[in-house]
This record gives C-alpha cells, sequence and structure tokens, in this order.
C-alpha cells in the first residue's frame, strides 16, 4: 500500500511545476534522440561499409593460392580451380562467384607513371559478383570483341590525365619472371566510395591478361557472393576442410579494418553515449536539487508526521524515474521518425568532410539504420543515469531535519 | 490518570559553539491523559521549542521526555520517526498539508504509512471528516479550501494516527476570528468526548481561555503552571 502512496505523490509531485518537469523531459527526450542519432548514424555508416566491402570489393570469401598473396607472384595460380569451380556451382549457399588473374604492374603515359593493381576479369560474372558496370562513370565499359581495353579509377585517370579513349602502357611480370608490357585503351572510368582502390586497380579482360602472363586458363582469384551473410563462417570451413591446400579468407580476413571498425563502433558510441548522459545528469541533479530545496517544509513534515526516510528517498527517485520513462518514448519516437526521413533521403555529408570520408572507403551519403538492438541497454543507460543524477538530491531530502525544514 | 508526557530538567541550547542561547532551560513538565493545555509567552520564550522537544522533532541537550514509558530522547533517527507515527499528532500553525493530495488523502496518508486496512481507513476518515464537519470536502485539494478549513482537516490527520496526544504549534494564528472559534470548538470536543490530549503553543487569548491547564514560560523556564484565571492575573499574554 505504501508503494501506491509513494508512486501516486511521486506522480503528482512532478506535475506541480509543470514547466520544470517538461524540461526534464526533454532534455531527457533530447539526450535519447542524440545518442540514438549517433548510433543510428554510426550504425547507417557501418552496414553501407559493410555491404561496399561484400557487394563492391572483396566479396564474402575469397580463394587464392597459399602464396600468391605474399608477394603476387603470378606464378601462384589456384591449383585444381576447374575442381573447385564445379564444387561452388552445387553449392546452394553459393549466390554467384566470378574468376580472376591478378598482376601487379605499372600504368605509364606520356606524362608519368603509377603503380596499379591488374585485375583481369570476366566482365559478365564480375558485374554480378561486384556490379562494376554500375561503377562506371564514364565510357561504356568492356565491349565484345574489342582487344586490350582498360577500366580505371576516376582517382588515377584524373592523377594520370586519362579520358576514355586515351591510350596507357601497362607493364608487369608474366608466369616465367619476364617483364611485358602491352597498350591498352581506357574503355571506361570508375569511381567508388573507396578513394584508394579507385587510384590503385584497374580491370582488364581476363583472356587480354592471360595472353601476357602466358597463363592456360589459370586464375589467382576466385570471389564467391554467398546467400546470406551469415552462412560466411560455415562455407568458409566447409571450404577449408575440402580444400586445405587453399587460401580460403573471408571478407573480414581481407578487409581487416572494416572488422576492426565495427568492434571499435560500440565502444565509441558509448563515449558519445556517456558525455551525453553527462550533460543530462547535470541538467537532473540540478532541477531535482531545486525541487528537493522548494519542498523543504512539506519534506520536514512528512518526517515529521512519521513517513520514513527510505519513503521519502523512494519518492524522490520514483518522481525522477517518472520524469525520465515519460521522456524515454518521446525520444524514442522522435529519433525514430527523424531516422526514417534520413535513411528514405540519406544525409549528404559532403560539405562536411566527404572527401575525406571518402579517403577512408566511406560514402559521403549516410542512410542512417535505426538502432532496434540497442533501444533496450540506451533506455537502461538513460535510465540510470537519471536514478544516479537523483541521488544527490535525494540524499539532501533525506538529510533534511524536520525542525528546521519546517521553519523554512 | 494516566501519564502521557514526562519531561524532566529538559535543556535546549542552540548556537553552544558560537553565541549560545539558551532557549529551554531546566524544564519539568507532567502531563496527564486527556490534558487540554497551553503552553504560552512571549516570542522567544522557548514555547516551540518546548513542543518540539517533547514531540521528538528535537533533542534536548540535557534531560529526558518520556512518553507513555519510552524515553524518546534515547531512540534513533528512524524508531523516533516510527514513534511519532504511532503516538503524536500534529498541527502546525500554517496547516501543512500536502498540496498534491485531496483532503482525504491528507488525512489517509498516515494511516496508511501505518498500514492499517483499506476497509477501516475508510471507516475513519469517514468518522474524522464527520467530527470536523466537512464530510462535503473530502475530495477538494487544500488549495480549494478556507484556512480554517485547511486547518480543520490537519486536525483530522492528526487523530487519524490515533495518537497519544496532539502538539498543536500555534493551531490559530493564520486563522480569522469564526474559523478560530470554529477549530477551538472542534478540539474541546474531541478533548471532552475522547479524553484526546491537546497541548497548544499559543499567543491566542481564545485558546488561553478554554485551556484548562496554562503554562507561561519565560526565558525558557516555566513562570507559572495554573488555571486560566490565574494566567491572566499574573501574566497578561499578548500577541
Amino acid at each position: 500500500m505504501n508503494v501506491i502512496i509513494i508512486i501516486q505523490m511521486a506522480w503528482r509531485n512532478i506535475w506541480r511545476n509543470k514547466v520544470r518537469s517538461l524540461i526534464i523531459i526533454s532534455s531527457v527526450a533530447i539526450g535519447l534522440v542524440a545518442g540514438l542519432f549517433v548510433l543510428s548514424l554510426y550504425k547507417g555508416i557501418l552496414e553501407d561499409r559493410v555491404r561496399t566491402v561484400i557487394d563492391r570489393e572483396v566479396s564474402h570469401l575469397q580463394v587464392h593460392h597459399v602464396r600468391f598473396k605474399e608477394d603476387f607472384d603470378p606464378k601462384y595460380v589456384i591449383p585444381g580451380k576447374d575442381e573447385l569451380i564445379e564444387h561452388l556451382h552445387h553449392l546452394p549457399t553459393v549466390k554467384v562467384f566470378t574468376s580472376r588473374t591478378v598482376a601487379q604492374g605499372m600504368l605509364a603515359t606520356g606524362t608519368g607513371s603509377s603503380a596499379i593493381q591488374l585485375v583481369g576479369v570476366d566482365p559478365e560474372q564480375e558485374n554480378q559478383v561486384s556490379g562494376l558496370n554500375a561503377k562506371l562513370k564514364d565510357g561504356k565499359g568492356f565491349s565484345n570483341g574489342k582487344k586490350n581495353q582498360l577500366l580505371i579509377g576516376k582517382k588515377l585517370a584524373d592523377k594520370m590525365h586519362l579520358k576514355v579513349g586515351s591510350k596507357a602502357i601497362l607493364t608487369f611480370i608474366d608466369k616465367e619472371s619476364n617483364i611485358v608490357s602491352g597498350a591498352f585503351r581506357v574503355a571506361g572510368i570508375y569511381q567508388t566510395d573507396n578513394t584508394p582502390m579507385d587510384e590503385r586497380i584497374a580491370f582488364v579482360k581476363q583472356d587480354d591478361l592471360r595472353l601476357y602472363l602466358s597463363l592456360d586458363g589459370e586464375v589467382h582469384e576466385i570471389a564467391i557472393l554467398l546467400q546470406k551473410d551469415g552462412d560466411v563462417e560455415d562455407v568458409q570451413a566447409a571450404l577449408k576442410s575440402k580444400y586445405p591446400e587453399l587460401k580460403i579468407e573471408s571478407w573480414k580476413e581481407i578487409s581487416p579494418e572494416t572488422k576492426l571498425m565495427i568492434e571499435t563502433t560500440d565502444q565509441y558510441s558509448l563515449i558519445f553515449i556517456i558525455i551525453i548522459m553527462l550533460a543530462l545528469s547535470f541538467g537532473i541533479v540540478n532541477t531535482m536539487l531545486m525541487a528537493v530545496l522548494e519542498r523543504s517544509r512539506e519534506i520536514g513534515m512528512l518526517l515529521a508526521l512519521g513517513m520514513n526516510r527510505v519513503k521519502i528517498f523512494s519518492m524522490i527517485l520514483t518522481e525522477t524515474v517518472f520524469l525520465t520513462i515519460t521522456g524515454v518514448p518521446t525520444g524514442v519516437f522522435a529519433t525514430w521518425v527523424i531516422v526514417k526521413i534520413y535513411h528514405r533521403h540519406g544525409l549528404d555529408i559532403s560539405a562536411l568532410g566527404g572527401q575525406a570520408m571518402s579517403e577512408f572507403g566511406f560514402s559521403s551519403m549516410i542512410y542512417p539504420a535505426f538502432p532496434w538492438e540497442k533501444i533496450l541497454s540506451q533506455m537502461l543507460i538513460v535510465l540510470m543515469a537519471a536514478l544516479l543524477s537523483s541521488l544527490i538530491p535525494a540524499i539532501k531530502a533525506i538529510g533534511l531535519r524536520p525542525v528546521e525544514a519546517l521553519q523554512k | 490518570m494516566k501519564t502521557v508526557i514526562d519531561a524532566h530538567n529538559i535543556k535546549k541550547i542552540y548556537n553552544p559553539e558560537t553565541v549560545p542561547v539558551v532557549a529551554v532551560n531546566n524544564v519539568h513538565l507532567h502531563l496527564e491523559r486527556g490534558e487540554f493545555t497551553a503552553l504560552v509567552g512571549p516570542s522567544g520564550s522557548g514555547k516551540t521549542t518546548l513542543l518540539n522537544l517533547i514531540g521528538g522533532l528535537d533533542k534536548p541537550d540535557n534531560g529526558s521526555v518520556i512518553i507513555n514509558g519510552v524515553d524518546i530522547t534515547r531512540l534513533s533517527a528512524n524508531k523516533l520517526i516510527d514513534f511519532r507515527l504511532h503516538n503524536i499528532g500534529f498541527v502546525f500553525q500554517s496547516f501543512n498539508l500536502i498540496p498534491v493530495l485531496s483532503a482525504r488523502e491528507n488525512v489517509e496518508l498516515i494511516m496508511q504509512l501505518q498500514h492499517v486496512k483499506k476497509a477501516e481507513i475508510n471507516v475513519r476518515v469517514t468518522s474524522l471528516f464527520r467530527q470536523i464537519g466537512l464530510e462535503d470536502k473530502m475530495d477538494v485539494r487544500p488549495a480549494q479550501l478556507s484556512g480554517g478549513q485547511q486547518q480543520r482537516i490537519a486536525v483530522a490527520r492528526a487523530l487519524a494516527s490515533r495518537p497519544q496526544f496532539i502538539l498543536a504549534d500555534e493551531p490559530t494564528a493564520n486563522l480569522d476570528t469564526k474559523s478560530a472559534d470554529n477549530l477551538l470548538d472542534i478540539m474541546a470536543k474531541l478533548n471532552k468526548e475522547e479524553n484526546m490530549t491537546f497541548i497548544f503553543s499559543t499567543h491566542d487569548q481564545r485558546v488561553i481561555e478554554r485551556a484548562r491547564r496554562v503554562v507561561t514560560l519565560v526565558d525558557g523556564q516555566i513562570h507559572t503552571d495554573s488555571s486560566p484565571v490565574s494566567v491572566h492575573a499574573d501574566y497578561p499574554v499578548t500577541a
């Protein structure tokens, strides 16, 4: 029964000064909006980055010769690739895959040269796996029947003053360690959110590159896209078991910076949220202290009549909880609406360092994603911050001496 | 007659370290059940301090206050709160009702704190509001009541806990004549019919005239302890 009295009194007390209570409720809501929106941005950036890594850059899994990635020597082709390809065709978890031929080399023009990684692709398969055509900003891309066509990134094109139709000399080492060169014509210029990749990777047709590398149908890399992201570990383990002589890596191993980002984002966002909560806590302490000081006489009277200190303490804490739980749904709903809008239209931060974002492989257009999985923890953090903040006013209240408080 | 309050040699000094002020000085006071006693004296004579010491709101620097056989000066702060809840009723000068609770809820609060059953609370609340003549104001908030009505609610709240006695600090100070008379009528009736013990601190001549015992304090000491008639003769009390 006493719990009901405390709840009843606490609820009515918070509406004694509506403006003050609305300020606290708004502070809680705004604090939560700030915290959740930051999480939404992080989630949106991360999801976008992960999708880019998987769908545009490295796929779910990549297969290489165990020694190929040590120095990208073209002689380290995938052994038994036909059997592997046949196996992949029959795996229901595999959505699509493509094979690539890779060489390290130099691109030279009349104005200079630049180190590149040359990737020989099957245009049709590559488009299915990494959406190569969708990245094209200029030119039509590879055409059937035409030889020595080259796709380069915009960054490299700008650096080397290359345009669609320009010629460039590619020099690299073949399977027998001979230096070979060939003249290629730019058939397209692509652009991704990953500027370093745009500067470093150039695409040619696989058949053209094989010719220069003296390869006979052999490949260096097989990129595999799976039906579901969650299948990566299982499929990787199964392939490793079946092909122990091959190096089979997941996107997290190939792009460790993305994995690190996923792992550290929670920590960064927690720091940000703690800062917000600290600001919120000061507001709550200040307002609740004011509320307690204004009601000193009344609290003194309650102590005089026989309401014990535990009940007084609980009443102050309950008032804070009420203010918080009124503000929390408001904050969650407001964030959901804001995120919904920005998720649909995107948040363009190109004016706020979009170039810098691109340098690190991120899009300057962010599509925030509402962090449903973190709502409960965020609400608990806000509630804990509010409760901790109300400890000072509550301790102040129970420290009052009735004889003194009644004279105020 | 049953002894309700037995204060022995109590002394209270404020600011003992800096500028000591002796508020109550070696006071002996013995009250029995059913008394209707007024503490009178000029401002600063120690009336309110004595009332606070008897009510367990403050602790004396010396002496003891025995209520119903319990020396309340030896109780811990928490036990003292519980003791007050079950043994002492308070009526304050400025009513001190809780503004967010209705008149009924203000009265119920004490009984709820005492864990009285809901059915019994209802019976007692109805009876108390009938006694104070405010049955039609039970669901009204204090702000919508006059000063006199609020003080009657405060008396009902004090009675609700079925205390050993009621301490009233200047209960009529903020009331007009009619309201003060009305309140005194109610308290006198409760004293007469239910043998409830009342102790007032007051400047109000009407209260003094109604009291059956008047204790006059001067400079923290009992100056006279007698019937109202002799008080008027010895020590004319004015606000």
